[in-house]
């Protein structure tokens, strides 16, 4: 399909009114090309013959071949099967019942408590940990997505030296005689260069390590520009009924964000019949997921958003263009009102002009991170540096580019480089050791409140990989170092004597440790602060941020995460130069072109994406993209944006140029894919809308006479399944894709195909936008089987491989199927997803070892779709069984509510009038998606209800 | 024309008789299909293909008949988590070192299981009731609902070598999933290898049933053993 210019798209709309909510430019123009795109369910190509000389006589002879070797596929007998036992089984293991262990997840320097699911030793999955203040049971897509990159064959498996392959022993001989010269110079020519993390374990050894090297030097650097020892701003959002979010997206993005989900969604949620919601303003230059949620959004530039700030304090609306005004006024009576009970949060990505001015209307802010790595890069080029050792950081990719950090790194005659990858870094290093993951580690860390947690292994380590903790006991002298003993120091100095076993041992089955203490982490050393660019009007501005799935790169060899959706752009496999439609129509950029970026002195070549909602005059560019050695998933995906990051300016660069290439770069996006077709989907009404018209959503349903059979074709049993999803606390986050990917054994499928719409995720979020294309209102949806009472998929099935179940479950019999696709064409709601490939990692792959063993791994030519997570279904009705009692509610939980971090999704029993789910679906809002079709599903949705001034 | 030469005939390729051969031709194809149809379904059927009475090898001469049989050793003492699991388990090399530390110590037979104990190298059994990847079974519901070990196993009590003695076909599945009643035992003698349905089993069977609290309409559901 070809885009459109903006400009095209003004002239289809003129005189025209097109569907309230809309996916992307392109439909709002809706125009036949587009027409065409959405009708095919597969694009061109994918349903046809690939070359038209196809004869008549060449299609009959294929035809007789397929029809005369059909039936020798039955004809293979199952491979003998051998069962391998323990020689000495190790407690608790019960072959076939899962085990967990309670540890954490360091993210931006701060632990998220988890808990790992593990089969007969294999670490399968991440859960949440109830008991976490940073998780509350629930998780991000970043964090399900880690048990993938354990199991990732193209982790770094041996020390190298000078990139070839050697040994720990080799190292530690030549660490010996390094040691014996730091001794001698008490480490005035050691560095070490390591990423922010707030383990108590860590902070003790660098105490350590720089009393024994007095003139050593610890630096924190990540490109993420947390820094561990800057004291962070908490809120406390159950409380507030007005939240100012002034870039920031509090939402996603910070180590809290989770229970600030789980907060902010308390106070959004429709319950019994009634809403109180909190109105959120944001005030953002580019589009997040908090801005999403907005209440009063307004995309504005850095100096505009300086503009509207000042004018709040200066009580003036001048030099404002109407629209701002109208979100100052009604945000200054607003803050006039909600005195006591407001939080105004603004981000540290912000320049420090915003910042202050937002510091006057009562925001904290964690102080500017200071730039670390600047004055070790400057004392590497001097010569002054010797030894260098790198904890996990990938400096030489990921440094602002004035840096020249491969150059500096090289100047070090002993660079150590401990990673999980052998990256960009570790090239220019003369070692690279193997990090153990953390899966695999003994550590510690604080949550973002402070709650310490234990980081235990899930699993020994796969490959030699060791941890930083037995690298750095390695440097203070202990040669054997075993990272279990290293961790329980730090924690049995806090202990009263013989209590510390007992303690430990409760303070790692619940992960989270709440009578031990660690000594107090120390500071890190503060450098200086990075220079802020003058906020001038008419600039462009460039601005950088960490791409919402791959983070700072760390994740770029993660298939899960390169194919999960961005949140706001649908892009997968790709970074793009996000830029206003508006500025588009200026420049006469459509989605795809390619343009040179040309900022701080460098240039980037980079492809455009048209993003409604984003500010006039700034590009967004997110990191983490366009490696070079990130492994054989993250190679050559996306551009480079650290190519334009300068050391001063890490988030905010002026005086961008933009210039055309002529050239264009196809980018995989999902906005379009699996389209319901503009119907009335998705439905939204004001708190005060709805405490007029409580029932907004269902009152003009009318449902149509239906060719479908009456009565569902069993049932009912003893249960009814049924879900809900609330659309009013959904933050359009992913977590729930990620979970069900990894529950469900979801393959990847890799750029190409995505292009082809064969994208595998059973669920998937469709965003909407509202409203002109500048500042549109946008809105998400997940969408996942519905469960058809009456499904139009069944009737269709020439070999019933989709049939119901008496609990009203719409199975999916994969050994039936043969692949007609018919099931999928029939839904109207697009939710079967069909393997055109071999997709699944094959059995021998590390990635098999992941898989769930109680999904079924579905093989080409196969249908495939939600079932509400049957095998956890199974497995509570077993455990009930044995019981013989009934399955309790709440007792199921489905792989996308259990990582739900807003509670937007609840499953149970509809039968029960108390189960929860059943009270969900008797709120007013209550409402089912294409109502009209008759086909009674049994996932609902709660219309969102929103709160405007 | 010349003279009266008759016209030539026009050349026959078959003779009248070729039309039996003809007629034997087609009515064979069916017959062949239906003869090839039917022992390819017998084949199928048969040991040959399914296995069942044919002892599988394995790596140890482990009798079944001696231990389970002669020497009366309860089936969870080695399969410790058929009540509790969905695999019933099978017991690590330490399992039979317990009693053969002091029993057959020099035994030839024993000598691959001292192996496996000294190198703490897992013994490799063969796999004898082998289920296909997308069927789901669960020991631990069966066991504790009146499914006898011996109902699929058979009397392995008497099986040196062990042996399938049901096909595991999906009909062998649904012909007790539709109606369990004929199968069930009591709880005291799930273990029991000797058990024979008594005669009141047309009654007790139900009340088992009952008493089990199995609900026979979901047993027959796809989703029951497939996810």
């Amino acid at each position: 399909m070809n885009a459109l210019s903006k400009t095209e798209v003004r002239a289809e709309l003129d005189g025209k009114s097109g569907p309230q909510f809309w996916r992307s430019l392109d439909e709002l123009a809706d125009r036949p090309e587009f027409r065409e795109f959405l009708e095919r369910e597969f694009p061109a190509g994918a349903s046809e013959w690939p070359n038209d000389q196809l004869s008549r006589r060449h299609f009959l002879g294929l035809l007789g071949a397929t029809l005369a070797l059909a039936g020798v596929t039955g004809c293979t007998r199952a491979p003998a099967d051998k069962i391998v036992p323990y020689v000495k089984q190790p407690e608790n293991v019960v072959p076939g019942q899962p085990l967990y262990y309670a540890t954490a997840m360091p993210l931006h320097g701060r632990g998220r408590g988890i808990l790992v699911k593990t089969e007969m030793g294999r670490p399968i999955k991440i859960e949440g940990n109830p008991a976490h203040p940073d998780s509350l049971g629930a998780t991000d897509a970043i964090t399900q997505a880690a048990v993938l990159s354990l199991w990732d064959p193209d982790r770094s498996l041996a020390p190298y030296l000078h990139n070839r392959i050697s040994s720990w022993p080799a190292f530690q001989a030549e660490l010996l005689a390094v040691l014996q010269k730091m001794d001698a110079d008490g480490g005035a020519s050691t560095r070490i260069l390591a990423e922010p993390d707030l383990s108590p374990t860590l902070a003790r050894q660098r105490q350590a390590l720089l009393a024994k090297y007095p003139r050593l030097r610890w630096h924190e650097w990540s490109p993420a520009g947390a820094t561990a020892s800057a004291p962070k701003p908490d809120y406390d959002l159950g409380k507030a009924d007005l939240i100012v979010a002034i870039g920031s997206d509090f939402l996603s993005e910070l180590p809290g964000s989770l229970r600030y989900t789980r907060q902010f969604a308390v106070r959004r949620r429709v319950l019994n019949g009634k809403a109180n919601p909190n109105r959120l303003y944001v005030l953002e230059s580019t589009p997040t997921l908090t801005g999403a949620m907005a209440d009063e959004r307004l995309p504005a530039a850095p100096d505009r958003i300086a503009a509207v700030l000042h004018s709040l304090g200066a009580m003036t609306t001048e030099n404002l263009n109407a629209a701002e005004k109208q979100f100052a006024e009604k945000l200054r009576a607003d803050l006039a009102q909600f005195t006591g009970s407001k939080i105004v949060i603004v981000g540290a990505s912000e320049p420090p002009e915003v910042q202050t001015l937002a510091a006057t209307l009562g925001a904290r802010f964690p102080a500017a991170p200071p730039d670390q790595l600047t004055d070790l890069a400057r004392n590497l080029q001097s010569g002054n540096v010797k030894q260098l050792f790198i904890l996990g950081a990938n400096p030489v990719y990921a440094a602002p580019f004035d840096l020249k950090f491969r150059e500096a790194v090289a100047k070090a005659t002993f660079a150590v480089h401990l990673a999980l990858y052998r990256d960009e870094t570790s090239a220019c290093c003369r070692w690279h050791l193997p990090q153990a993951h953390f899966l695999e580690t003994w550590s510690d860390i604080l949550a973002s409140d402070g709650t310490p947690s234990i980081l235990q292994p899930a699993i020994s380590p796969l490959y030699s990989g060791r941890s930083e903790h037995e690298l750095l006991a390695m440097m203070l002298g202990d040669f054997q170092p075993d990272g279990y003993e290293i961790v329980r120091e730090t924690w049995r100095a806090g202990a009263p004597n013989d209590d510390f076993e007992p303690l430990w041992r409760e303070s790692t089955h619940d992960g989270v440790v709440r009578k031990l203490s660690a000594p107090a982490a120390g500071a890190a050393l503060v450098a200086n602060a990075p220079t802020a660019p003058r906020l001038e009007a008419n600039q462009t501005y460039l601005l950088f941020r960490l791409d919402p799935t791959i983070g700072d790169g760390r994740w770029s060899n993660n298939g899960w995460l390169q194919e999960l959706p961005k949140p706001l752009t649908k892009l997968t496999w790709d970074n793009a130069a996000l830029i206003a439609p508006a500025m588009a129509d200026r420049l006469g950029l459509t989605n795809g072109d390619v343009v040179e970026l040309r900022c701080n002195g460098a240039t980037v070549e980079a492809p455009i994406w048209i993003l409604p909602g984003q500010a006039d005059r700034c590009v967004t560019i997110h990191l983490g993209y366009g490696r070079s050695q990130a492994g054989s998933v993250g190679n050559g995906c996306g551009f480079d944006a650290y190519q334009l990051r300068h050391s001063t300016t890490p988030w905010l660069a002026v005086g961008l140029e933009i210039k055309k290439t002529g050239r264009r770069r196809e980018l995989a996006t999902t906005q379009h894919h699996h389209s319901m077709e503009g119907r009335d989907i998705i439905r939204v009404a004001s708190a005060a809308t709805f405490r007029g018209k409580p029932n907004f959503a269902s009152a003009s349903l009318t449902s149509k006479a239906s060719l479908l059979p009456e009565t569902p074709p069993l049932g009912p049993g003893r249960y009814a399944w049924g879900m809900t999803v609330d659309l009013g606390t959904c933050t359009g986050c992913n977590a729930c894709i990620s979970a069900c990917q990894a529950e469900n054994n979801i393959p990847i499928v890799g750029k190409r195909q995505v292009l082809m719409n064969r994208e595998m995720h059973w669920i998937r979020i469709d965003r909407y936008f509202e409203g002109s294309a500048d500042t549109p209102r946008i809105l998400h949806m997940p969408v996942l089987c519905m469960q058809c009472e009456k499904a139009p998929c069944e009737i269709v099935c020439p070999v019933a491989a989709t049939v119901h179940d008496d609990e009203g479950l719409n199975a999916m019999v994969y050994n039936r199927c043969v692949g007609t696709r018919f099931c999928s064409n029939n839904c109207p709601y697009k939710v079967r997803r069909f393997n055109f490939l071999e997709y699944s990692a094959p059995a021998g792959s590390a990635f098999a070892q992941r898989q769930n063993p109680n999904v079924t791994v579905r093989r080409r030519g196969v249908m495939e779709k939600c079932t509400y997570c049957l095998q956890r279904i199974t497995a509570a009705r077993i455990a009930s069984d044995l019981q013989s009692r009934a399955i309790r509610d709440g007792e199921i939980v489905t792989a996308c509510q259990q990582a739900c971090p807003a509670e937007a999704i609840v499953f149970g029993d509809i039968q029960d009038r108390r189960s929860r789910v059943s009270q969900r679906k008797s709120e007013p809002v209550n409402y089912s998606l294409l109502d009209e079709l008759n086909t009674k599903p049994r996932t609902t949705y709660l219309a969102r209800v929103t709160n405007p001034a | 024309m010349q003279g009266g030469d008759p016209p030539p005939e026009s050349p026959q390729v078959f003779r009248p008789r070729a039309n039996r051969f003809y007629m034997a031709f087609v009515v064979s194809i069916p017959i062949a299909l239906l003869i090839g149809g039917f022992s390819c379904y017998e084949v199928y059927r048969s040991p040959v293909w399914t296995d069942v009475s044919m002892p599988v090898a394995q790596p140890v001469l482990f009798s079944h008949r001696h231990h389970a049989g002669e020497l009366q050793i309860d089936c969870r003492y080695c399969h410790t988590s058929a009540t509790t699991s969905s695999f019933a388990g099978i017991p690590p090399t330490e399992t039979c070192i317990t009693c053969h530390s002091q029993i057959l110590k020099q035994s030839p037979l024993l000598k691959p299981v001292l192996v496996s104990y000294n190198t703490n190298r897992p013994i490799k059994w063969n796999r004898v009731h082998d289920l296909p990847d997308y069927v789901y079974f669960d020991h631990s519901i069966h066991v504790n609902k009146g499914v006898g070990c011996a109902t699929c196993h058979g009397a392995v009590n008497e099986m040196p070598l062990v042996w399938k003695t049901q096909t595991l076909f999906m009909e062998w599945c649904l012909q007790c999933h539709r109606n369990p009643a004929p199968n069930l035992r009591p709880v005291a003698q799930i273990f029991a290898m000797d058990w024979k349905p008594p005669n009141d089993q047309a009654t007790q069977g139900p009340r088992l049933a009952r008493d089990y609290h199995l609900d026979t309409k979901h047993l027959t559901n796809c989703t029951v053993c497939h996810r």
